[in-house]
């Protein structure tokens, strides 16, 4: 499958990879680079000017990190729980309905992770503000586990139907019932791919903006505090918020690699 | 039994099935009803007619015009991207890893950083472009720079999910393929188009899907990029939702994102079934 010569191919992926890093580069001259160098300058430098903390140390100073970090920590976290605790029963079920109904429902879960997320969240404000659930952490983590968890189903689907059948008939012989079969058994033999279902739904949570900026305005998390900074012209500490929110992604992303791949992320649409 | 043994795993589909139907479907009928609602009349197209008159035609063709261009732009890199990982060679786990990274990068988060690359005039874009000795830019003077940022800005973090569906059908395709092909004096450009292309026919099609419908939606990156100027369907939508205007020509906003995508969306999969 060779469409490059072996030296077009060198040039390309050294090119392509500065083209994809280069921006996350910026990201990082900005939060650590002296101002004068970057945004003070007429002509911000290509390379670092110098290392500083000081940007991060006034952004903390200035503003209150920690409130919106840890509103992003447990609604995130939530999400993680919550799609888990929807997704792996479902995904389990899945597996064993008939293919017809399996493929009908998956059908239905994508066709509904198509609805725009504005059309779903401008409604569900003005009822969430009735129910209690305007800009509360719960009422946030609901809105968003819907964007995670058709994404978890089908990971975990592709997980448990890659166990050996056999397994599964030996403890349903033994007397397990469905539930015990898949919490005892199946569940702990597939724990990486329920880890990485957890993690990935935790991180569209952390990176989630539309649903955010419509449900929980007043108690902000991260990503609309970075919105709103960078609204107010705050731009170190958008940037420094910036790099809060993006470092434990970066790390979970390279983590989660092997299951980021394009039979997961195309949704299950295959077949 | 066989009763049981059947329909039980119903029983433990049907949390999600619920929850995911209350949570979207119900608003997504409350956004449709409410768009033809004001608060003097029901049943009523006022709320459309009041948006053509404050731009919705400009919301849909910008909209649009994003959308298609910035999926251009991502199958084209995709395609570079694919077609190098589809190969082994030195640094390939790395390069994979560079590649992902962009897709876990939040949204804000690349607006960010691609306000402070394409600015008015002092931005980290042109400081490149004067290394080489070229002018600044100022990169919203006009219309179509505004729309060519955006689309630039929008691949950069959207084009690695392109990549991987693509890379997934790609390393599908056997090799005696291209074997059969290259004996027959196919070119590398010749293989691509008569063996890859048709071969990746259902994930270009998937793929499109997929970013087509969340193009469509795109909010966070215009708004703080170019702010409600030009206006997009989802950025049109907010505006009328938080200035509190009107709540109902948000509605109406959002009826039309949504009728957009189901479009999009109906006309692909049929193009997935004659294939």
């Amino acid at each position: 499958m060779a469409f490059f010569s072996r030296a077009i191919q060198h040039v390309l992926v050294a090119f392509v990879s500065a083209l994809l890093l280069y921006p996350l580069y910026i990201l990082f001259l900005i939060s650590f680079s002296p101002v004068e160098f970057t945004l003070g300058s007429l002509r911000p430098l290509q390379w670092p000017g110098g290392f500083t903390l000081q940007n991060l140390v006034q952004a903390i100073q200035g503003t209150n990190l920690v409130d919106p970090t840890m509103r992003s920590l447990m609604t995130a976290s939530l999400v993680g729980v919550i799609t888990l605790l929807f997704g792996i029963p479902a995904a389990y079920g899945l597996s064993k309905l008939p293919n017809n109904l399996s493929n009908m429902i998956s059908a239905l879960l994508f066709l509904v992770n198509m609805i725009p997320a504005l059309v779903i969240a401008i409604p569900i404000s003005v009822s969430f503000i009735t129910l209690h659930l305007y800009n509360t952490i719960l009422g946030l983590a609901l809105a968003q586990g819907l964007v995670a968890l058709p994404f978890t189903i089908f990971l975990l689907l592709g997980a448990f139907q890659s166990l050996p059948k056999d397994l599964e008939n030996q403890a349903r012989v033994d007397g397990a019932g469905m539930l015990r079969t898949l919490y005892t058994l199946l569940v702990p033999l597939s724990k990486s791919a329920v880890a990485a279902a957890f993690l990935i739904s935790w991180m569209l949570s952390w990176d989630e903006f539309t649903f955010a900026v419509i449900l929980s305005p007043i108690n902000p998390t991260l990503p609309i505090i970075i919105y709103t900074n960078i609204t107010r012209g705050n731009i170190l500490a958008s940037s420094s918020f910036a790099l809060v929110l993006t470092l434990p992604v970066v790390i979970l992303t390279i983590m989660l690699q092997r299951y980021l791949k394009g039979e997961y992320l195309s949704g299950g649409l295959h077949g | 039994m066989r009763w049981k043994e059947s329909y039980s795993p119903l029983l433990l589909v049907t949390p999600a099935v619920a929850y995911i139907l209350y949570f979207s479907l119900y608003p997504t009928f409350t956004a449709v009803f409410e768009s033809f609602q004001t608060p003097f009349a029901s049943n009523t197209l006022s709320n459309y007619q009041g948006l053509v008159f404050l731009g919705l035609g400009n919301a849909i063709a910008n909209t649009l015009v994003v959308s298609f261009g910035a999926l251009a732009f991502q199958f084209f890199l995709a395609f570079i991207i694919a077609g190098l990982l589809a190969r082994e060679f030195i640094g390939k786990r790395a390069f994979m890893t560079i590649t992902i990274l962009p897709w876990g990068v939040a949204t804000i988060v690349a607006s960010f950083i691609f306000s402070n690359i394409f600015t008015v005039s002092d931005g980290y874009m042109n400081s490149f472009l004067q290394l080489f000795g070229l002018p600044s830019v100022n990169w919203y003077s006009n219309f179509s720079s505004k729309i060519l940022l955006l689309i630039l800005s929008d691949s950069w973090k959207n084009t690695p999910i392109v990549a991987m569906i693509l890379l997934a059908g790609m390393t599908g395709i056997s090799r005696e393929l291209y074997n059969a092909a290259a004996i027959d004096g196919a070119g590398p450009v010749r293989r691509f188009f008569y063996v890859t292309l048709p071969n990746l026919r259902n994930f270009i099609l998937i793929a499109l899907v997929i970013r087509g419908i969340s193009e469509f939606n795109i909010f966070a990156l215009p708004l703080v990029l170019v702010g409600y100027n030009p206006p997009f369907l989802a950025t049109l939508a907010y505006e009328f939702y938080s200035t509190t205007s009107s709540i109902y020509y948000s509605y109406a906003a959002s009826t039309i994102l949504l009728a957009v995508v189901l479009v999009f969306a109906l006309v692909a999969l049929k193009l997935r079934r004659i294939a």
